[in-house]
């Protein structure tokens, strides 16, 4: 069973014709869920605003006061890539707030698969700032309603830009580990291996970052040989995944060399993590291209329901093995030396 | 702070505050000798190619550096890929030969009067070398 936490953005927060980060990439990923012809085995959750608390727990109460007014008086350009006008405030909130629907339809269900199809984006978005096209950190907004009734929770970002706004949010909580494959260096410059969590969650952070032209079997590689193991010994309640199609190749703001196929690899491996039934969610991140964000929506979602192989075949061969199998000694080295105060020997 | 900064660091994103900016930075680096590092943050769109301006940006802070007098070969230019606040904070951190950062108030395309979204404000709160901010129609 899908459970579709929206859709939602598919008629705000416009940035113009040439900004990327467009509404239509909503209508991309409903055709490719609709591809699946899923029949009564999908099912519709309200994306209903957030409510402020539930925001509060990841971002500053001035930031969202803040926010709120600025969209209120008309917005305009945060920064070179992050715009927000009238309607962004009320946008970001119904992102934040399909993922709150969706964690509440599977701990109701029990079963099934959820994925959050809503936009702005936010993994970039910092506790007081928003960043790279994201207003709100839909998937923290998330994982803090988790931890705070005591939920463990694994955060996946494979998007090809580092979430350094879920990684600084979630800095220091043990009760969330983030893991994140991406192309490095690029934008927003952050996710070196070397970055392994705060004194209180030290090892908490996974970063493997790739290099251009990375292939699937490079992404793979990075999750089952650096961040499996961190995931078993951390025994998540959850694991959630920010879903950027934009490592794909075809995608116009990165260089990975992923396709559709991978993404279905990739989304088996993230089941595998779940600790059951009802605990896997997917959160729409990036991806900028119309044709591969449908397929990799199908691919991802068809091959956790039904087995179903996408049109592309999975990809091998690219760069970037030698620097996963460094980043994996890196990262021991860092706990190291970070002390013998880490909560998890990784 | 003591003597002579040894490297200005100075953001630029092409904004008429931004060459105020390099040129309050470059008048202070022909005055005292120092070195001169402009930053240029690269952005999402800027990587895609949407809104790709960086060699133009780099003309133009070493004709206003040259008009000012600081010599060529103290002159360089940094790309690095994030925000630009924290561009300019990480360039900071990895060349602790920096003494000073200097920004516009206000970069293009923000939004005026507004404490979000204003790099020049973050900066001050965030850095840990002293920042100095340009205002406009100043320099």
């Amino acid at each position: 069973m899908l459970i579709v936490a929206g859709p939602t953005g598919a008629d705000a927060h416009d940035g113009g014709p040439y900004h990327p980060e467009r509404p239509g990439r909503i209508d991309a990923v409903m055709a490719g869920i609709g591809d699946l012809h899923l029949g009564s085995d999908l099912v519709s959750v309200a994306a209903d605003p957030a409510p402020l608390a539930d925001l509060a727990r990841v971002h500053s109460t001035s930031y969202l006061n803040e926010l709120e007014a600025f969209c209120a008086d008309g917005g305009g350009d945060l920064d070179p890539d992050t715009f927000a006008g009238i309607g962004s405030w009320e946008a970001a909130r119904r992102a934040a707030g399909a993922g709150l629907a969706a964690v509440d339809a599977l701990r109701d269900r029990g079963d099934g698969v959820a994925f959050v199809v809503a936009r702005p984006p936010g993994h970039h978005a910092e506790f007081d700032r928003a960043m790279g096209f994201c207003l709100l950190n839909n998937v923290a907004v998330a994982a803090a309603s988790l931890t705070a009734a005591g939920q463990r929770v694994v955060v996946l970002d494979w998007d090809v830009h580092h979430g350094n706004g879920t990684q600084a949010i979630f800095w220091d909580d043990p009760k969330v580990l983030y893991v994140s494959t991406h192309q490095w260096p690029l934008f927003p410059g952050t996710g070196r291996a070397e970055e392994i969590g705060g004194v209180t969650a030290l090892g908490l952070t996974v970063n493997v970052p790739l290099p251009a032209g990375a292939t699937g079997d490079v992404v793979r590689l990075a999750l089952e040989h650096v961040a499996s193991p961190a995931v078993d010994r951390f025994a998540p309640d959850w694991v959630l995944v920010s879903c950027g199609f934009d490592a794909h190749r075809d995608d116009p703001l990165g260089e990975l060399g992923l396709s559709s196929g991978d993404f279905g690899r990739l989304a088996r491996l993230a089941a595998e993590w779940a600790p059951g039934p009802g605990r896997l969610a997917f959160f729409l991140e990036g991806g900028y291209d119309a044709g591969a964000l449908r397929s990799s929506v199908a691919t991802t979602l068809g091959t956790l329901l039904g087995g179903i192989d996408g049109p592309e075949s999975e990809t091998t061969g690219g760069p970037g093995e030698d620097q996963v199998r460094a980043t994996a000694f890196r990262r021991h080295r860092a706990i190291e030396l970070a002390g013998e105060s880490a909560p998890m020997d990784l | 702070m003591t003597g002579t900064p040894l490297t200005i660091a100075v953001g630029f994103d092409g904004s008429p505050d931004a060459e105020a900016a390099v040129r309050w930075a470059a008048t202070l680096a022909a005055g005292t000798g120092a070195d001169l590092v402009a930053v240029h943050a690269v952005g999402l769109l800027e990587h895609a190619g949407i809104d790709g301006r960086a060699t133009a940006h780099r003309q133009t802070v070493e004709r206003i550096a040259d008009a000012a007098g600081v010599d060529p070969g103290r002159v360089t230019w940094s790309v690095v890929d994030g925000d630009p606040c924290s561009a300019m904070l990480r360039v900071t951190g990895e060349r602790p030969e920096i003494g000073l950062l200097v920004v516009g108030s206000r970069g293009a395309g923000r939004h005026h009067g507004s404490v979000l979204g204003s790099t020049s404000l973050e900066l001050a709160e965030r850095s840990h070398v002293p920042v100095t901010i340009v205002p406009t129609g100043r320099a």
